[in-house]
């Protein structure tokens, strides 16, 4: 199988309020089309590590390869532009631009992109929010819609660009069961079905069971994958 | 439309009241910079036309040399010569020829005007009241296209002086002093001691009080008879140039080629020229404070839009949009503002000259407040407050494109 992510002794420490050492070196590869969760207690360092496998943190030591491409010591805009491309991020809390629409929360990565003319787009995105269950809101402002619809929104948007990696800080943390099941049905075909790599945060025992792998973490080590 | 653009300007519309408070304080800055300098454009205006009512951008007349004369020829250094009194014995007055000297001035492409005029020290009679003044013979065309005297006319017509021989026009201040009035006949006296009586036709008021206090105007032809002099003698020539704030350079060129005196309005009157300068200062040091605060009105408000909005800057950069897209965005939203604010502050500018020039202030020839309406004010008003907002918006900006996402995101 084709290796799509490698991390290799990364380490990471905070110095605020004092020294402390989050990540203790740690070492793990990712193939194509794995659906991995990553657990662990609170404090355990598992959403530092997908921070910094999100390419937004850069200040740790060790090195990280992401489809081929060395993305430590990468200059911030860059990075910027690696992400638009390969990464996905669903982020704990959905994080929509307020002010815009829906459809526009969602075509946002992509017209940043600009790859594709907008009115294939606009079709994707609605295709995308059909699939997550979110119709006839298209129009209206982000900030109109529930807490559930917001993130399930914010998927879509993650979605958008068909990355390579979608990640996801506990992306059904506040989602009811019915929508939990129904994204977790969606991430599932996207990386049997695309090929594409899921990796989440995730506490919900239920949900991190029926994922291929599942790396724990504790103390900033890996104890289990 | 760009993404960039289409995030700015959802920003810019999503808080109409934000963004009418920013363009306020661009518009206030714009107009008071607008309004500031063509008040002082148009008072330094109105200066000028008095100053230039009574005095010619250049003058040339015949001056005493100012050496004195040596009438006996140095001799070796044993000899002591003493020489008491010693006096300019011969000398002519005025210019001689002044037709020469007319062509010679008209030669040159920057001047717009000349004019000769015959000016003597005289007498005015009206009965037992005598008063000494200024009388200046005058080529009536000419002197109207150099001072522009039919303008300051307040009774009679100038142009009637070429009809009569032995019409005058007098100094409000002069006729009042000699209780003469349209109509009624003055009498002259020269220095040598002629007497002539003149009708006044007409009564004028220059705004600078001394002039109109001493001054009398007959035709140059009466002038030539009344002094017995030649028929092309005059006085003085005086000459119009098109810039009188670049005099010099005609003036030196000029005293190379004329035997007499060339003088600059700006010999002697350094002061006019200063204060005109110190008002231009004035004005442009008020307009850019005004300038300056708005642009801090509008650092305020792109400050607060990007504090509020750091985590949305968190996501987009999350998302894939680099420092420069952040930048682009937050830049935009501000020189939207600049280029409303400075298009209504142009609009509001004109309305507030336009107001203030209907404001009667009736001193000296002033009718209303002088404010004037130039093109250079508006355009250096919009770049400067172009510059102003791009500069307050610009680092509202660079500091948002520096907002690292992770701190923002995790909390």
């Amino acid at each position: 199988m084709e290796k799509v992510l490698s991390v290799n002794n990364v380490v990471k420490s905070f110095h605020q309020p004092e020294d402390f050492q989050v990540l203790k070196g740690v070492d793990f590869e990712v193939e194509k089309g794995e659906f991995v969760s990553i657990v662990g207690k609170s404090g355990s360092g598992k959403s530092t590590l997908l921070y910094i496998l999100s390419t937004m943190d850069t200040d740790y030591d060790g090195s990280i390869t992401i489809n081929g491409n060395n993305v430590t010591g990468v200059k911030q805009n860059k990075l910027a532009a690696f992400r638009n491309e390969h990464i996905g991020f669903v982020f704990q809390f959905h994080f929509l631009l307020p002010e815009f629409s829906v459809i526009d929360n969602v075509m946002l990565p992509a017209l940043k992109w600009g790859k594709k003319p907008i009115d294939v787009l606009r079709e994707r995105a609605r295709e995308l929010l059909r699939m997550l269950d979110v119709t006839g809101q298209e129009e209206k402002k982000a900030s109109l819609l529930s807490g559930g619809q917001q993130q399930r929104v914010a998927i879509a948007r993650a979605l958008i660009n068909d990355p390579t990696i979608i990640m996801g800080d506990e992306p059904t943390g506040n989602l009811d069961s019915k929508n939990t099941k129904n994204v977790f049905r969606i991430f599932r075909e996207l990386s049997r079905e695309q090929g594409q790599t899921i990796i989440t945060v995730t506490h919900d025992n239920d949900f991190a069971s029926n994922c291929d792998r599942v790396i724990e973490l504790k103390d900033g080590q890996i104890v289990n994958q | 439309m760009n993404t960039n653009n289409k995030i700015a300007w959802t920003h810019l519309t999503s808080k109409i009241q934000q963004l009418v408070v920013a363009v306020l304080s661009v518009t206030f800055g714009i107009s008071m910079y607008i309004f500031m300098n063509g008040f002082v454009g148009g008072i330094n205006t109105a200066f000028d036309d008095i100053t230039f009512s009574t005095m010619a951008h250049i003058r040339v007349y015949n001056d005493l040399p100012n050496d004195e004369p040596s009438l006996i020829p140095h001799t070796t250094n044993d000899t002591i010569q003493f020489i008491h009194n010693a006096r300019h014995i011969k000398y002519t007055e005025g210019i001689k020829n002044a037709q020469k000297i007319i062509q010679i001035a008209k030669g040159f492409t920057q001047v717009t005007a000349v004019t000769e005029q015959i000016n003597q020290n005289v007498f005015f009679r009206n009965g037992i009241t005598k008063v000494s003044g200024n009388l200046s013979g005058i080529d009536v065309e000419n002197e109207d296209k150099v001072f522009g005297i039919s303008k300051y006319m307040l009774k009679g017509h100038i142009y009637d002086l070429e009809k009569r021989n032995d019409g005058i026009v007098l100094g409000s201040g002069l006729a009042q002093s000699i209780c003469v009035n349209v109509g009624d006949n003055v009498t002259l006296t020269t220095a040598d001691g002629t007497h002539k009586s003149f009708k006044v036709l007409g009564i004028f008021e220059s705004g600078a009080s001394a002039t109109d206090k001493s001054k009398a105007m007959i035709s140059i032809r009466s002038a030539r008879q009344l002094f017995s002099k030649n028929a092309s003698y005059a006085s003085d020539i005086q000459i119009n140039v098109r810039d009188y704030n670049k005099v010099e350079k005609v003036s030196t060129k000029m005293a190379k080629m004329i035997p007499y005196k060339v003088e600059s309005w700006k010999e002697g009157n350094s002061q006019l020229e200063s204060s005109s300068m110190l008002r231009n200062i004035l004005a442009m040091v008020i307009s850019i404070s005004i300038l300056t605060v708005a642009g801090f009105g509008i650092y305020n408000i792109m400050n607060m839009t990007v504090n509020e909005k750091m985590r949305e800057i968190a996501i987009l950069k999350a998302m894939g949009f680099n420092g420069k897209d952040i930048v682009h965005i937050f830049l935009m939203q501000s020189l939207c503002i600049g280029i409303i604010g400075g298009a209504v502050g142009m609009g509001l500018g004109s309305l507030i000259i336009y107001i203030v020039r209907q404001i009667p202030y009736k001193i000296a020839s002033f009718t209303s407040l002088p404010v004037a309406f130039r093109l250079i004010d508006y355009i250096m008003a919009f770049f400067f407050g172009l510059i102003v907002t791009i500069i307050a918006g610009y680092l509202p900006a660079r500091k948002a494109s520096r907002i690292d996402p992770v701190e923002i995101l995790r909390g």
